[in-house]
């Protein structure tokens, strides 16, 4: 089957869906099963004790005190990190935007290429995930909160500027056009047309990036940065588990409380989605209420300020003598880097490949099959199907428990899950796939059951009028309108499963990351240099798969 | 009117957030200069973290009494971490395994192996057994190859007890990593190789026989479901190694005056007695640098000394 031929005979969707099952099974081939062993049915024991200790979690109130403290910084961490990502999202994001260089700017085609360049640039820290960042500051600044701080501010600062500047350019820019070509200077121009615009949907994203962070805060812990993610580690590793189901709960809540509140902020922001993939930004229904946000921002600055104070961050270390001392070592350490391992590296990389698949189709096809009892008008309100025939009641447990099992999958840590599924896997990346899979459904779930909420009503009116039936309102008006937002959804939590499945990997799953985990605990720098490297060329690869899946899909719907 | 409201308030709200940044600097800075005067211990967690939480409560406090500084202990997550954290001079004494003591040493020049345990000298791994597993205990080395196509977990990745030696003597009996069934594990810790045998999630695992001991003696083992299957050879393990940096800040001999209270421990004074024991020791004896050529060679040949 060449691929111009298929262009003509069939859909690109169809094309596309055949490739991602094909990858599947090869994922699962990889993987090991149907070739060796992989269930270790010697340790479901352990997982039953694990699943018993969530209905009786300690609460004695000296854990319960650790819990809090630990809540606190895992919280406070996510506060710091946020504001430090957000400033170098704003400042880099205009930078990076195309408006800025067109129009603000006027740029010629010379500096345009520097537009580019600062654009491409960008895509290196976003490429690394956070607990890389956070290993590497560890060898220079020591178990300092600061560590913590900045491996999320770092990664999550290139991702907010790339955000900002889509959103920037996408701003219907009419209005800086105009107040240009009359002859206001641009810069004056810009700060009072096109960023009070885009405004709204910079705070809404930012809000997103703070939910972000809270898990990142959460994993960070792994790495000995404190918090519950820490917590939780310990009583893993010390196997206590009433201990561990504390701290998940409490995690759970956070998680739970940050995701309220963002979402009651965006519905007063009018914005309706946490991250508006490939769809334009629509005027909104209740803008008018908008300017009430501004009364959070006192709370917000306070907030911030008490984080600060809460963990201390000891910022003399970024530029101390010390940090540059051992910045310098670990540089010389890693060079010359040591490529002999390369060859022992493409089978890894193909491991790693094929878990970020199979968590990815773990994660999707849970997700979707939580996502429609998760939202509020699917059996609920009955605005999306016909009207809801027998009691109400099941609906309302089917809806409470989609939103706790979704919520507790994205709270927990993907090594954390990937650790629980090693009682009953043996190590490599199934493991992994099954807890990068998990943590992640409980993600997708929930943007899947946002874009339900989100439907335009008129097309399944029309169906419905026309006495089509509820399996017929699915097949034809639900199904179409929700799927081309589904699978882009799916392809972007791919790009950041490809991403994590180093901190899955660090914990003893397969694939790179345990490579990885070899190299640090050997202090192997020159090795460990060509493995991320191997990493970044990975993640790329993928980023560009996934665009160019997106594209040719957007394209063909 | 409403759209300079909103550019006004975005520049509003960055002054105010600028300033706090720098607010908590004059404190942490504080902070750190306290720190400076605090003799900081850590460990590798080889055991379940809240029994060391306890062990590392009490020497902490001995050793301020002893040496009339502030001592604390910083526990950190794994083995990797806390040769990072004695490297980057978070901490300036640390209770290393055989490996991580070598480790540490080369990242740090002028750092001592100081002292170690009366067993370290002569310490030995055992490979225990879930009964159901059909595997009986050895009579020699030769007879490891009956690990081959079982399940098997060792340690943490670092562990000198727990991995590096074990799978040194596997190997010199002909069993390599890809000789178990599926993946050999890595439980993190010897207490949860002992939890994760017994309940059979593995067939077999491999551990410092101190810990086997005491947990033994404890009574924390379930013997009816798992059982001694073969014992090393000798070799030294655990040990202390000091940062050379505490003698600018307490003094040049301050080293010797550690490793005079450490070695001062005695099992007559109810007090010290149960911090030795939490040890599992008799006493604490001097040691040196080069009692760990062995281990630096077969660090080198597994790999996880480059």
């Amino acid at each position: 089957m060449t691929k111009p031929a298929s262009r003509f005979f069939i859909a690109p969707s169809l094309l596309w869906g055949l490739v991602g099952l094909a990858a599947i099974a090869l994922s699962l081939w990889q993987a090991g099963l149907f070739r060796q062993a992989v269930f270790n049915l010697n340790g479901f024991p352990l997982l039953w004790r694990f699943v018993v200790a969530s209905v009786h979690p300690d609460v004695s109130r000296n854990l319960l005190d650790i819990t809090l403290r630990a809540s606190l910084v895992t919280l406070a961490y996510a506060v710091c990190g946020t504001f430090f990502s957000v400033v170098i999202g704003a400042v880099a994001g205009v930078f990076c935007s195309e408006v800025w260089w067109l129009e603000v700017l006027q740029a010629n085609h010379f500096r345009y290429a520097g537009f580019q360049i600062i654009r491409a640039l960008l895509a290196f820290p976003r490429a690394i995930h956070e607990l890389i960042w956070g290993l590497f500051f560890l060898n220079i600044w020591g178990l300092d909160p600061l560590v913590a701080v900045v491996a999320i501010a770092i990664p999550f600062g290139a991702i907010t500027a790339k955000v900002f500047s889509e959103i920037l350019d996408e701003t219907p820019r009419q209005p800086l056009l105009a107040l240009i070509n009359s002859g206001v200077a641009p810069l004056a121009a810009f700060l009072y047309t096109l960023l009070p615009q885009a405004f709204l949907n910079l705070l809404s994203y930012s809000f997103y990036r703070f939910e972000c962070s809270i898990r990142a805060a959460a994993v960070l812990g792994i790495i000995g940065a404190g918090g519950l993610g820490y917590e939780i580690l310990l009583s893993l590793q010390s196997l206590r588990y009433e201990q561990l189901w504390t701290f998940f709960y409490a995690l759970f809540f956070l998680n739970g409380c940050v995701d309220f509140a963002s979402a009651a902020l965006r519905t007063q922001l009018g914005c309706a989605s946490r991250i508006d993939l490939n769809a334009h930004h629509p005027p909104s229904r209740n803008r008018q209420n908008s300017h009430r946000i501004f009364g959070l921002f006192p709370i917000a600055i306070a907030g911030v300020a008490l984080s600060f104070w809460y963990i201390q961050p000891d910022f003399s270390k970024v530029w101390s003598p010390r940090s540059q001392q051992l910045f310098n070592q670990i540089v010389q350490a890693s060079l010359p880097l040591d490529f002999s391992a390369l060859p022992h590296l493409m089978p890894l990389s193909l491991e790693t490949v094929a878990m970020s698949v199979l968590a990815i189709a773990i994660a999707a096809i849970g997700g979707l099959l939580l996502a429609f009892p998760a939202t509020q008008n699917f059996f609920l309100l009955s605005r999306v199907l016909n009207r809801y025939r027998g009691d109400r009641l099941l609906p309302h447990v089917m809806l409470a428990t989609a939103r706790i099992v979704l919520l507790l999958c994205r709270a927990i840590p993907a090594p954390i899950w990937a650790l629980v599924a090693l009682y009953v896997l043996f190590p490599g990346i199934l493991p992994g796939a099954v807890g990068l899979g998990l943590h992640n459904l409980g993600i997708l779930g929930r943007l899947f059951a946002e874009v339900i909420e989100n439907l335009e009503q008129p097309p399944l009116e029309a169906l419905k009028a026309g006495g089509a039936p509820d399996s017929l309102v699915f097949l034809y008006g639900v199904l179409p309108l929700t799927m081309p937002r589904f699978l882009a959804y799916t392809l972007y939590r791919w790009e950041v499963c490809m991403r994590e499945t180093v901190i899955v990997g660090l914990v003893g799953a397969g694939g790179l990351g345990r490579a990885l985990t070899e190299q640090l605990s050997s202090f192997d720098y020159p090795s460990l240099g060509v493995t991320l490297s191997a990493f970044l060329v990975l993640t790329f690869l993928v980023d560009w798969i996934s665009a160019t899946v997106r594209r040719s899909l957007r394209a063909s719907s | 009117m409403k759209k300079l409201l909103v550019s006004g308030f975005l520049l509003l709200s960055l002054l105010p957030l600028a300033a706090c940044s720098n607010h908590s600097s004059p404190s942490s800075s504080a902070n750190s200069a306290a720190q400076a005067k605090t003799f900081v211990t850590g460990a590798i967690p080889d055991q379940d973290p809240e029994k060391l939480q306890r062990l590392y409560g009490k020497l902490s406090s001995y050793l301020e009494q002893e040496l009339g500084v502030a001592v604390s202990y910083q526990p950190v997550t794994d083995y990797t971490a806390a040769v990072t954290a004695f490297k980057v001079g978070d901490l300036d004494m640390v209770w290393f395994g055989g490996l991580t003591g070598v480790q540490a040493r080369l990242q740090v020049p002028g750092a001592e192996a100081l002292s170690q345990r009366d067993i370290d000298a002569r310490f030995h791994s055992v490979l225990i057994a879930n009964k159901n597993s059909a595997l009986k205990p050895m009579r020699d080395a030769q007879e490891l190859t009956n690990l081959k196509g079982r399940t098997f977990t060792f340690g943490s990745e670092s562990s000198t007890s727990g991995r590096l030696m074990p799978q040194y003597f596997l190997q010199q009996a002909g069993v390599t990593l890809t000789d178990f069934k599926g993946q050999a594990g890595f439980s993190k810790n010897h207490d949860a190789t002992i939890e994760l045998v017994t309940a059979g999630t593995y067939d077999a695992g491999a551990l410092n026989e101190q810990v086997w001991q005491k947990r033994l003696m404890e009574g924390k083992i379930d013997q009816s479901r798992v059982e001694v299957i073969w014992r090393s050879p000798e070799y030294y393990d655990y040990h202390w190694v000091i940062n050379p940096s505490v003698k600018q800040r307490f003094g040049e001999d301050f080293p010797q005056k550690v490793q005079a209270a450490l070695m001062k421990l005695d099992p007559t004074v109810p007090e010290q007695k149960e911090i030795l024991e939490l040890f599992g020791a008799e006493k604490f004896i001097a040691t040196k640098n080069e009692n760990y050529a062995q281990i630096e060679q077969v660090g080198r040949e597994i790999g996880k000394i480059k």
